[in-house]
């Protein structure tokens, strides 16, 4: 969801100017799902994404792979919402790319295919996280496209001003919110926004909780487990103290705030960096990128989930698109312009080790920013685990959280009642849950 | 050039109803068909869905069947006290935003009809411009002025020391109601002004002869002689209010006070994209359209009772 909705949002501030609009954008499919490999005739697959530069790779395939001939159909806008649809109605196309998050639901609900004995010897290449990710008992339904490990990016010369050194831990970051608040009450470190669901996950995954869990038959629901309570307890003090600001990211407002030094840090994933320099361009040079804060006795890190490029359930040559599939995303010929053109953190071991990653950036003071972004990949613990029904979860939280931060209610009892509606919407579903 | 002349005779023969009974109905077919086609069968489809469950069993990976549940999807949707709250919430948005637009409506409907405004034109065009914005870039454009950092409406407030908040929690529902009203009162001028001129200026001539004034006229006799007008504004007005969802969607993006089902329509939308729950969905949409329904049906008999006379001609 985090990853489609930011295409969406991305598309919506080039066509609006700045926020984003639901149902705004407008699309056409190409004509009918893959046809069957007739005699000589070449197998035509059809391929949704939103990676920028992804027409180039598919004409590249396309030209030395005259047997199975790729169209591709950029995504903007709602797409995303539209495939679950298309693929009942029969009209999907046939491999289409995935927040990992929402992954469950297309399997539960038949919607993708099993693609086991096409891609399993990928495994190595790609990091274990990310590979379970796609993986759901033994079975495997998709391959990695990209992961969204965390990192903090801060404004170097706000805190240089008050005399703060970056912090290490939480318990230095809520200290130092304390005092750069207090040498300057128009400062806050951070921005809570109730609407941004990947910044609270990444540090329910540096805690080691997760939203779900399999026990034996059953599904487990942790949204408000004891990992969940520690990062609520942190962002309550924050609150409480009114050391942070409560704006929506991706509104014009939060990018005012940002631009205008009221805030300064923002923790978020590998695909942040670039948004920010777009966004706050006139700020360059004043941000550097340290590894997020870490809780006291651990040296994880997190991570907001990542995407995946899955064949859906209609596509008739399931073979010929998970060989596309992994082509594309863990091929060496196809590494550089991933990280290059469209801007992903690899999930794939030949991607993690590509000299393309480490380039030096001017907006971030000259730093090769992407080394703390590998470190922080490498301390990501591989406990989440995605479940049925992510949508719900998420909706939950968000609108419990807006109650938060209007102060009708605690974190904690925001997160009492996300857990609530996520076990009821499960069971509705005759699913078992375990408590 | 024989052809041109020779079809009128020709039409006029052909479509003379005489011994044809079917040819009216040959005329209404197309719009009976579209009628079937977009309105009734969704209609039926949707109320067939929301008998319906997808229903897994175990982690779910054994895939989903379809189970026929009976009412159980209306019974999740009436417990489901944030549904019901934004029922709540429109009724009384409702209640404040119709009235106001009203108001203004026909006021400017009146004041346009009276010999008091000059560049009549231009200010009608003025009026009636918002309308031509769609729904969503209204919303957008608002947006904008909502948000303290952005906007030079709450910048100017501030500098004569006023602190607006117009996303506040207990705000934002007039900030939506103010998207609304921007946008549709010029709709509803116009109709009102339509009626007002088709009404027989001696009418007034006659008033004025004894002794009524001008505001006298305009309430006691031009209002009275709209009211069809106004029902029909006002009708539609209601039922717009309980559809309400471009705005508030919209501003969900700019605000965190708008709750993913501020509004009926709006909890439909999540229900059915972000829970996955399609029959759900339905279930509360059908809800939803008898509401309106009953709320049509009060307005219209109300209406009757008080403008007996009136309504007739509608």
């Amino acid at each position: 969801m985090r990853l489609t909705t930011r295409t969406a949002r991305v598309a919506a501030m080039a066509l609006a100017g700045a926020f984003a609009v639901t149902g705004l954008a407008a699309c056409s499919t190409s004509d009918d799902g893959g046809s069957a490999a007739a005699d000589g005739e070449p197998v035509e697959i059809d391929f949704w994404g939103w990676v920028p530069g992804l027409e180039d790779l598919v004409a590249q395939w396309n030209d030395e792979n005259p047997d199975i001939q790729v169209s591709f159909h950029r995504m903007t806008g709602d797409d995303g919402q539209k495939v679950e649809a298309a693929v009942d109605a029969g009209a999907g196309p046939d491999l289409v790319q995935l927040s990992t998050h929402n992954l469950p639901d297309y399997v539960i609900a038949g919607r993708v295919q099993d693609i086991t004995e096409y891609v399993a010897d990928d495994e190595s290449n790609y990091t274990a996280s990310s590979w379970a990710s796609v993986s759901f008992d033994g079975q495997i339904y998709g391959v990695p496209q990209g992961i969204g490990p965390a990192a903090t990016m801060y404004r170097t010369d706000i805190l240089d001003e008050y005399g703060i050194e970056m912090p290490t831990t939480w318990d230095e970051y809520v200290d130092a919110a304390r005092e750069l608040h207090e040498a300057n009450p128009d400062v806050y470190i951070a921005n809570m926004s109730p609407s941004e669901i990947g910044q609270w996950s990444q540090e329910i995954q540096q805690a080691e909780s997760s939203w779900y869990g399999i026990d034996g038959d059953s599904w487990t629901v942790g949204v408000n487990d004891a990992g969940s309570q520690l990062v609520a307890e942190r962002w309550q003090t924050l609150l409480d103290e009114g050391l942070v600001t409560t704006e929506q990211v991706w509104t014009p407002e939060y990018w005012a705030l940002v631009n205008n030094g009221t805030i300064a840090t923002v923790t978020y994933a590998a695909w942040f960096p670039s948004l920010l320099a777009e966004n706050a361009a006139d700020t360059s040079g004043q941000w550097a990128i340290a590894p997020m804060p870490k809780n006291a006795g651990s040296d994880n890190s997190g991570d907001s989930g990542g995407a995946a490029v899955v064949v859906l359930a209609g596509a008739e040559n399931p073979g010929a698109a998970a060989e596309f599939a992994s082509w594309l995303n863990g091929s060496d010929d196809t590494q550089e312009a991933l990280i290059t053109v469209g801007g992903l953190f690899p999930s794939t071991v030949n991607g993690l080790a590509s000299e393309a990653l480490l380039t030096e950036s001017e907006f971030y003071g000259g730093q090769v920013i992407n080394e703390v972004f590998i470190e922080s990949a490498e301390q990501t613990p591989a406990t989440w685990v995605d479940g049925p029904n992510y949508g719900t979860a998420q909706t939950a939280i968000t609108d419990e959280f807006a109650k938060v931060v209007n102060g009708d209610l605690t974190f904690l009892e925001a997160l009492d009642n996300a857990q609530a509606i996520t076990v009821a919407d499960l069971e509705d579903r005759g699913l078992n849950v375990s408590e | 050039m024989t052809a041109v002349t020779a079809r009128p005779t020709a039409s006029r023969r052909r479509f003379n109803g005489a011994g044809k009974p079917w040819v009216p109905y040959l005329f209404v077919a197309p719009f009976v068909l579209l009628f079937l086609v977009f309105l009734v069968s969704p209609i039926i489809v949707a109320v067939w869905n929301s008998l319906f469950s997808q229903q897994s069993s175990g982690l779910g990976f054994g895939g989903t069947t379809t189970a026929f549940v009976g009412l159980d999807n209306f019974a999740r949707a009436l417990s489901d006290q944030d549904f019901l709250v934004s029922f709540g919430r429109v009724a009384l948005y409702g209640l404040v935003q119709v009235p106001v637009m009203m108001f203004i409506a026909a006021t400017l409907a009146l004041l346009f009809d009276s010999a008091l405004v000059r560049g009549r034109r231009f200010f009608q065009f003025a009026a009636f411009l918002p309308y031509a914005v769609p729904g969503v870039i209204a919303a957008l454009l608002w947006g904008f002025l909502y948000q303290p950092s952005v906007s030079p409406l709450i910048q100017a407030l501030s500098s004569i020391g006023v602190d607006a908040n117009l996303l506040a929690p207990g705000t934002v529902l007039w900030s939506i109601a103010n998207v609304s009203i921007w946008s549709y009162t010029g709709i509803n001028m116009i109709i009102m002004f339509a009626a007002l001129q088709a009404i027989p200026r001696e009418i007034y001539e006659a008033a004025r002869i004894d002794g009524a004034s001008d505001l006298r006229i305009a309430v006691g006799i031009k209002l009275p002689m709209i009211a069809p007008a106004v029902l029909l504004t006002t009708l539609s007005s209601i039922i717009g209010t309980l559809q309400l969802f471009n705005e508030p969607q919209v501003l969900k993006n700019v605000t965190a006070n708008i709750s993913s089902d501020y509004t009926p329509n709006m909890a439909i939308y999540a229900a059915s994209t972000l829970g996955k729950d399609p029959n759900l969905a339905s279930a509360m949409a059908v809800i939803l359209g008898v509401a309106t329904l009953i709320v049509s049906v009060i307005v219209l008999r109300l209406n009757n009772r008080t403008t007996k006379r009136a309504s007739d001609g509608l």
